[in-house]
């Protein structure tokens, strides 16, 4: 007993600083990663009266509020085109057909934090659960792609960022519709890299590359770049890098999309796994 | 007692302020990213009790995380810094030894004791936090890029702060 109480004594720092680096090591392996990023959302809701002050200071009060109403007017006209495609499809069938409903719906947002960093980074939107914002929906600015929604509260949703590494996208080549995988390696907020295309698919600098929709995240034919330069890597296949088209130095107004029909696409596909 | 309690309480608030609401924004090229708030490590009184000084150091950690959503980072790399502060004091002491009493500061042991102090807790403390953040060793050269030039812009405003202190 006398032992054990001297042995406590003398390696008690020792026992303190392991403690609490295995407390801070548990948060690091529960809490970082894409699953239960609902932690961070959490721990944003704590501090985010300073961060919207901080995001208030940086906008400019005068632009605002016509870019509001520019961004409401955009997703008006959006999910009027998708009912009117509903409209033009469905002339020889029945009212109640649920074959041609719309099949994304947007919802506009302002960015009103944001990182690029960090290895892993996320942006946080001021629209949440309430404006029907979910988690899987994605997210794009104008026309280019920016993110994946990962967590909502009430009025706020968490995104995680095309600049994560844990983010993977499905991308093809617009002019002849090969597709690889798309992520960020980590370096320039202004460059990806997309792998897995063949070496000999033909390849030009300038190439556009687009979302492929096979993922049901993202709508088919989103603009996500274009080619910068490419290398082969490995016996069989490209490394291409390709240049951003989102600035996600100057995130600001998004657009959230919903596909109400991925449950029914993943439902089918989860049959013939 | 009471008073140094009271001043240091409002170090580590002003710290984690110019953290939070500054240096967390400045955002050079995606490489440098300063973190001042291990400055309150550094401060701390010499004779401070380890387990207190490792104690504090886990709650500055906990903070910043909250503030910058990323549980655990900042967590764990403070408290190794709070670790490894002991044994990097013993290493550069003075030849005639600490004095009672006073806190590490540049006015009482000189500008180099200083700078090869902070230099090693805030290199420690980087490393660990900017491997915890890629969490692979994939890239290893870059990380230690983006270490060493973090590590010297954290540097630059830590003496830039110490030196403001010395001139009060």
């Amino acid at each position: 007993m006398r032992n054990l109480l001297n042995f406590l004594a003398r390696y008690n720092n020792l026992i303190i600083f392991l403690l609490l680096e295995g407390i801070a090591f548990y948060m690091l392996t529960n809490g970082n990663s894409y699953q239960n990023s609902r932690l961070v959302n959490g721990v944003r809701g704590v501090t985010f009266g300073i961060e919207k002050k901080i995001y208030n200071t940086k906008s400019y009060l005068s632009l605002r509020e016509i870019n509001e109403g520019l961004a409401a007017e955009n997703v008006a006209l959006k999910n009027s085109i998708g009912q009117l495609v509903k409209k033009e499809n469905s002339v020889f069938f029945s009212v109640n057909d649920s074959i041609h409903k719309q099949q994304y719906l947007h919802t506009s947002g302002e960015v009103i934090e944001n990182s690029i960093n960090r290895q892993k980074n996320f942006f946080t939107i001021n629209r949440g659960e309430d404006q029907g914002i979910k988690v899987d929906m994605s997210v794009v600015t104008s026309n280019s792609v920016a993110g994946v929604v990962v967590g909502c509260s009430k009025n706020y949703s968490v995104a995680m960022s095309l600049l994560n590494l844990d983010f993977k996208l499905s991308a093809r080549i617009k002019s002849n519709g090969y597709y690889g995988s798309l992520s960020w390696d980590g370096r320039d907020y202004r460059y990806a890299v997309l792998s897995e295309i063949p070496q000999h698919v033909l390849v030009n600098v300038g190439d556009t590359i687009e979302t492929t929709g096979y993922s049901a995240i993202f709508p088919e034919g989103v603009m996500v770049g274009t080619v910068r330069d490419y290398e082969k890597y490995g016996g069989d296949f490209y490394k291409i890098s390709v240049s951003l088209a989102t600035d996600f130095k100057k995130l600001h107004f998004v657009d959230a999309i919903g596909n109400l029909k991925k449950t029914e696409q993943l439902q089918l596909e989860k049959l013939f796994r | 007692m009471i008073n140094s309690v009271l001043r240091f309480g409002l170090i580590f608030i002003l710290l984690i302020l110019l953290q939070v609401l500054l240096f967390n924004n400045i955002q050079f090229s995606g490489y440098v990213n300063p973190y001042v708030y291990i400055m309150f490590i550094l401060l701390l009184p010499i004779e401070i009790p380890s387990w207190l000084l490792l104690l504090l150091s886990f709650a500055t950690g906990l903070i910043i995380d909250f503030f910058s959503g990323s549980p655990g980072m900042h967590t764990f790399s403070t408290v190794l810094a709070g670790f490894a502060r002991p044994y990097v004091l013993r290493l550069v002491a003075p030849r005639d030894g600490y004095e009672t009493g006073p806190d590490p500061s540049m006015m009482i042991y000189g500008f180099r004791w200083f700078l090869s102090y902070a230099l090693l807790i805030v290199l420690i403390h980087h490393f660990t936090l900017f491997y915890i953040e890629v969490f692979r060793f994939a890239d290893f050269f870059r990380t230690m890029l983006r270490v060493l030039l973090s590590t010297i812009f954290s540097m630059a405003f830590i003496l830039l702060i110490e030196y403001y202190r010395k001139g009060k």
